[in-house]
This record gives C-alpha cells, sequence and structure tokens, in this order.
C-alpha cells in the first residue's frame, strides 16, 4: 500500500493536491482514500491531506502514521513540531521539500536518514501563502515518485478535480503539474511501498483509570478566560511585521486598534509591542501605519536570523 | 459627537484588549477587528449567544477569546437562546440570587446569513417582546464559513460560490428592518473606524432593550482581496457611500460620518476580487452605473 503525506499551509491547496493524487492512483486502477485534516481551514494555517492507495480493498483508516512519502509545500513548516511534517519519518519515507536549499543539506540538518528531493522554485514571492499553483505542482511531482502513475491518468485527474474552475485556471494547474512530473522522470518509482500494517502492529494505546472528577476539575477551562491565547497562531505566518521604533511616533495606537486580533500591546510609555506568538501576518498594521513604522519581512528569513541553525 | 462620551479622539480608545489572541479566524479578518474593538467597550460582564457561522469558531472547548460565558444556538435561533439566557439571568435576580452588579449583558452574535434571513423570524419576535439584548450581527455579504455562498446581504453584482457571474439580486434592508419594529437603539459600525464604533458601543450600552450593532465585515477570503486590505476595505466601504454610518435612536435615524465628497463606488469594488468580472476582461459599465446610482438614490434621500 502506498501512503502519502501532504502538508503545507491554508491556501496552498493542498487539499486539491491529494484529491489529484488519489483521482490519478483510482484512474491507474487503484483503491484509493483521501483526506484532508486542519484544525481552522484558514489561509496560512499549517494543514496536512493524506492519501492511501492499494491494489486491494483498504481497510486501514485514519491519519497515515507511518508515510511511505512526505510531500511538504512550505520549508518553513519542517522544524515546527506542530505541524507535524517529521510524524513517523523513517529512513524508508521518501521526502519531497519545496525548497531552494539543496537535499544534501536538509539530510544534514534533519539527520534521520531519510532520502531527500526538492522541488525546484521558481521565482516565488515573499508570501508563501500565495503560491497558488503548488498544490497541482505537488501532485504532479508526487504522482511521478510513486511511479505506478501513468502521465496521462495524471492529466484526467487533473481535469476531474478542476475542471469546475475554468479553462484558464484548468490549464494552468495541468501545466504545473505536468511540469513537475516530467522534471521528476529520474526519479519515478522511487517511493517505497509500504506493508500492510496488521492489527498487532499498532501500539496499544495507554489507557489510565481515573475517578471521575467534578467538571470544575476534569474540566477547568470551562471557567477560564481568554483561554485561545493557547492557541499559537504565530505559526500561520509568512510575514512578520517589524516595528522601527526609531520611527514609530507613538501615536494613539493606530496599529493596536486596527489590529483584527489584537496582537499589539501598548505599553505604559505608549510604545507598541507587537504578540509574535499570536499575530497571524496579515499585515493591517503595515498598511495603516501613518509614518510607515511597521515593515514587512519574510519570516522564514526572520527565524533563520534569530536561530542560525 | 455629544459630550457624554467619554470617547473624544483616538488616545481615549483602549490601549489593552480584552478579547484573547489565537482565534481561528482568518489572518485580516474585518468581523474579528470589529468584535475585538466592541469587547473592549462592552467589557467581560457580557453573555454571548452564538449562532452558527464563523465565529462559532471563537469558542471551541477548551479555548474562548471571551471572558464570560458564550452559548451556541443553531442557525435561526440565537435570539431566542438570548431569551432565554435573560429570563434566566431575571429569575436569579428577582430571587435575590445574583446581586444586580453581577447582572450581564445578553449579546447576540451572528452573520449576516442568520441576521438576514434564517434568524429574522426569531429576530422579529424577539424585538416585539421588548427583549432586553444586544444584538451583533458582523456582515460579511454571505455564507462565509461555508464558502461564501450568496446570502440576503450579498450585494448587487458580487460573484459568489452560488452567483458565479455575480449576484443579481440587492442587498436587504436590515437596518431599516429593525427601525420599523422601534426598536431602543441601531448603529452601523465598521471596525477601520474605532472611534466612531466606541461610542455607539457606549451609547447602546447604556440603553435597555432590542439594540441592533450591525458591522460591515471586510473578509478578505470571501471578497477576494489581500487580508493587508482589510482597514483599506473598509474605509472604501464609507467613503464611496456604500456604507452609511449612521444610528436610530427615539424614531429618528442620525448619520455619524456622511462622506463628503462621495468616493466612486468602483474606487471601492475595484480593490475585490469578487467584482473583478465588472472590470476585466471588459468593464461592465452597465452594472457599475446601477451600483452607483442606487448609492446616489439613497444618499438623495438621506437629504
Ligand atoms: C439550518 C442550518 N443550515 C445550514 C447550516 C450550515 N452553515 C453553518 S455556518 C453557515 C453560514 C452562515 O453564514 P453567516 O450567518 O453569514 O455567517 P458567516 O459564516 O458568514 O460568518 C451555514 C450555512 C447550519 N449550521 N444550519
Ligand atoms: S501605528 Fe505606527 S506610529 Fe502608531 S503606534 Fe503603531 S507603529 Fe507606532
Ligand atoms: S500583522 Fe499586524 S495587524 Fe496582522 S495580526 Fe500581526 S500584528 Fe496584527
Ligand atoms: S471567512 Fe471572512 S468572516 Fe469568516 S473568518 Fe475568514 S475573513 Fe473572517
Ligand atoms: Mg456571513
Amino acid at each position: 500500500m502506498f501512503r502519502i503525506r501532504f502538508h503545507g499551509r491554508g491556501g496552498q491547496g493542498i487539499k486539491t493536491a491529494s484529491q489529484i493524487l488519489g483521482s490519478a492512483f483510482f484512474r491507474s486502477g487503484f483503491e484509493v482514500q483521501d483526506a484532508p485534516r486542519y484544525g481552522a481551514e484558514r489561509r496560512g494555517a499549517p494543514i496536512f491531506a493524506y492519501v492511501r492507495a492499494d491494489r486491494s480493498p483498504i481497510h486501514e483508516r485514519g491519519v497515515i502514521l507511518r508515510p511511505d512519502l512526505v510531500v511538504v509545500a512550505d520549508e518553513s513548516l519542517v522544524p515546527i513540531p506542530a505541524a507535524g511534517v517529521l510524524q513517523g519519518v523513517t529512513s524508508n519515507t521518501l521526502l519531497l521539500v519545496n525548497s531552494p536549499q539543496t537535499p544534501e543539506l536538509w539530510q544534514q540538518r534533519l539527520k534521520l536518514g531519510a532520502p531527500v528531493l526538492c522541488l525546484p522554485v521558481e521565482s516565488e514571492g515573499e508570501d508563501r501563502a500565495g503560491l497558488p499553483h503548488i498544490g497541482a505542482t505537488c501532485a504532479g511531482a508526487a504522482a511521478r515518485l510513486v511511479g505506478v502513475v501513468a502521465r496521462e491518468s495524471l492529466v484526467q485527474a487533473v481535469e476531474d478535480e478542476l475542471a469546475k474552475l475554468g479553462a484558464d485556471e484548468l490549464e494552468f494547474n495541468l501545466d504545473h503539474a505536468l511540469a513537475a512530473f516530467d522534471a521528476f522522470s529520474r526519479h519515478a518509482g522511487r517511493v517505497q511501498e509500504g506493508a500492510a500494517i496488521e492489527a498487532g502492529g499498532y501500539a496499544r494505546p495507554e489507557w489510565i483509570d481515573l475517578e471521575p472528577d467534578a467538571a470544575l476539575f476534569a474540566a477547568p477551562d470551562v471557567e477560564g478566560a481568554a483561554t485561545s491565547e493557547g492557541a499559537k497562531t504565530g505559526l500561520w505566518r509568512t510575514l512578520r511585521p517589524v516595528i522601527d521604533y526609531e520611527r514609530c511616533n507613538r501615536c494613539s495606537w493606530i496599529c493596536s486598534t486596527l489590529c483584527p486580533d489584537g496582537a499589539i500591546r501598548v505599553e505604559a510609555d505608549h510604545t507598541p509591542r507587537v504578540d509574535y506568538d499570536h499575530c497571524k501576518g496579515c499585515m493591517v498594521c503595515v498598511a495603516v501605519c501613518p509614518p510607515h513604522a511597521i515593515a514587512a519581512v519574510s519570516e522564514a528569513g526572520a527565524r533563520a536570523e534569530e536561530s542560525p541553525a | 459627537m455629544s459630550a457624554e462620551t467619554r470617547f473624544g479622539r483616538m488616545k481615549d480608545l483602549p490601549s489593552t484588549h480584552l478579547l484573547g489572541t489565537g482565534t481561528a479566524m482568518c489572518a485580516g479578518c474585518g468581523g474579528l477587528e470589529a468584535l475585538h474593538e466592541i469587547y473592549d467597550v462592552l467589557g467581560a460582564r457580557s453573555v454571548f449567544v452564538n449562532a452558527a457561522g464563523c465565529m462559532t469558531l471563537l469558542s471551541v472547548y477548551p479555548f474562548t477569546p471571551f471572558r464570560g460565558s458564550w452559548l451556541y444556538t443553531s442557525m435561526a435561533s440565537a435570539p431566542a437562546g438570548a431569551q432565554g439566557v435573560r429570563d434566566a439571568l431575571d429569575l436569579l435576580l428577582a430571587r435575590g440570587a445574583l446581586p444586580p452588579e453581577e447582572d450581564l449583558q445578553v449579546v447576540t452574535l451572528t452573520g449576516d446569513g442568520a441576521a438576514y434571513g434564517m434568524g429574522l423570524s426569531a429576530t422579529s419576535s424577539a424585538i416585539e417582546r421588548g427583549l432586553d439584548f444586544l444584538y451583533i450581527c458582523y456582515d460579511n455579504e454571505g455564507y462565509g464559513n461555508t464558502g461564501q455562498q450568496t446570502s440576503a446581504a450579498t450585494p448587487h453584482g458580487a460573484r459568489t460560490a452560488t452567483a458565479v457571474g455575480g449576484h443579481v439580486g440587492w442587498k436587504k434592508d436590515l437596518f431599516a428592518i429593525w427601525c420599523a419594529h422601534r426598536p431602543a437603539y441601531a448603529a452601523t459600525v465598521i471596525g477601520a473606524e474605532p472611534l466612531d464604533l466606541a461610542r455607539k458601543i457606549e451609547k447602546a450600552m447604556k440603553l435597555k432593550g432590542p439594540r441592533l450593532i450591525l458591522a460591515l465585515a471586510p473578509c478578505p477570503t470571501g471578497w477576494g482581496y489581500e487580508p493587508r486590505d482589510t482597514v483599506e476595505v473598509g474605509r472604501l466601504a464609507v467613503k464611496s457611500g456604500v456604507f452609511p454610518l449612521k444610528e436610530y435612536e427615539d424614531g429618528r435615524v442620525t448619520h455619524t460620518k456622511p462622506p463628503h465628497p462621495r468616493a466612486p463606488v468602483k474606487d471601492y469594488l475595484r480593490l475585490q476580487g469578487r467584482f473583478a468580472h465588472l472590470f476585466e476582461p471588459k468593464r461592465d459599465e452597465a452594472t457599475i452605473a446601477e451600483i452607483q446610482a442606487a448609492v446616489d438614490r439613497y444618499w438623495e434621500g438621506a437629504g
């Protein structure tokens, strides 16, 4: 059975990528499951989708924990534990990363012994959430790497899934899917098909017996205030707002009031501070600051500077 | 603006925020922008009754951005839920089980799909009964949470998931429908005009009975523009006269920020993907003129 997981951000067409690959397998005579998984279906938020394909009926259910191929549309997700990109990756798993870095560098960084390939990145904008074709590119590359999908089946699959978007969109996505399919001809069949997993092979859940508590103790957050702050929506960000304190004139907190998320706090001396754990990177503050004191910088670049590997 | 307001200028607006961060609303959500500005003024002594829509995702256990209680209802019945909560509070007050200073503002929070359509019957009867509640509608002009299908609030010409060639109907006038019920108060607000918004929430809080806060909610996801432009889109909605900022009190409607001069509506439309078909590949002058004429007619009538 083939088990493939796609990782990306809301808006990159990750769900569509899994649908295209699923249909391409189906058109090639396979039994198929494909399913997206997301917390909030929001632009920029980490999401993943997965595909199972086999020649006989599939009885496995749920999220793929032992993938044969992991496709990463946005390299900035790899080091984020909450995105779960590396979950279940072993030396038998092929990793395909959309990245300007070399595969060798990724192998050194990850130290997993897993083979790595990189998608040739074309002139990419600053904002990774705005890569409309990356889903189709990922699907095309994955279809070639599994080695059992014919070019014609991929064409049909893209048409199955995207014809509803109109001729222009279809052609645009088809071009990108086929370009990726062709670019990986040298690596056709690199994915090692995983063995069937027996029920006995699953780790047993570790049960802990607990006496039922009163709701106040068992579910204390029912009475908690502003517990949403536990969700680190800073992970959604592909661009980072950076305040130039030389230029900021401590105006009447325009950025802080207009930030949709209330992610800018103003200190007693009127200095605004961005809460990077929660700022989603919408760039509203950048657009509204009267003296243009806030700059939009690439999040991946900013993070790399903070912690040089 | 009257001397009774504590919001004379921008510096009077709260500089710390009450609504929690970390919500599941999209980056750049205009509805969330309005809600956090409203909540700053409203305060934590409130209970929210929320009908199905994008903002249902605000409170998914164990996470909530609110500092008080939150109740989820089906799309059509948030005002009925508010009635239940109000009645329960009143009973506790009457029995002396709740000290008067611990009373709560009952707030209904819904999208336009619920406010203009599915929930309108429940709203009408709640106003009729004189229910003491504040109804906040964040109007993103469509069924946002399910992929921006047409709602009764979708404006003429806008493309939605169910109106691929542009909506042929016209936006329903919910503000007028509320006013026809003679409520205690009704106002339109937008997150991009925070001072006007704060003054209206301040005023609404001093009144009792049915009160409407209708917030236009620019929606990058459903309207098709870059999240950074949420405030620009909102300001143009006001400047072009497409979205009049106004309030209803004692049987009279007052415009709080009439635009002088009005920007052409095409400046507002052009920023948004949902109107792109009016400009490309061929300019649809007839539809643009129709939309402009409707706005002009409104302001002529407004005198
Ligand atoms: C009776 C009913 N029909 C359909 C739905 C599915 N549904 C959930 S949210 C939603 C859209 C609501 O639109 P709106 O009130 O404008 O809120 P928004 O999603 O735009 O925030 C719909 C149709 C539902 N929950 N209940
Ligand atoms: S809007 Fe600009 S000038 Fe005003 S406080 Fe924010 S960063 Fe400073
Ligand atoms: S980019 Fe600016 S406005 Fe947007 S969430 Fe971050 S701090 Fe707020
Ligand atoms: S779809 Fe629109 S209204 Fe809903 S959360 Fe996203 S931006 Fe806000
Ligand atoms: Mg809506």
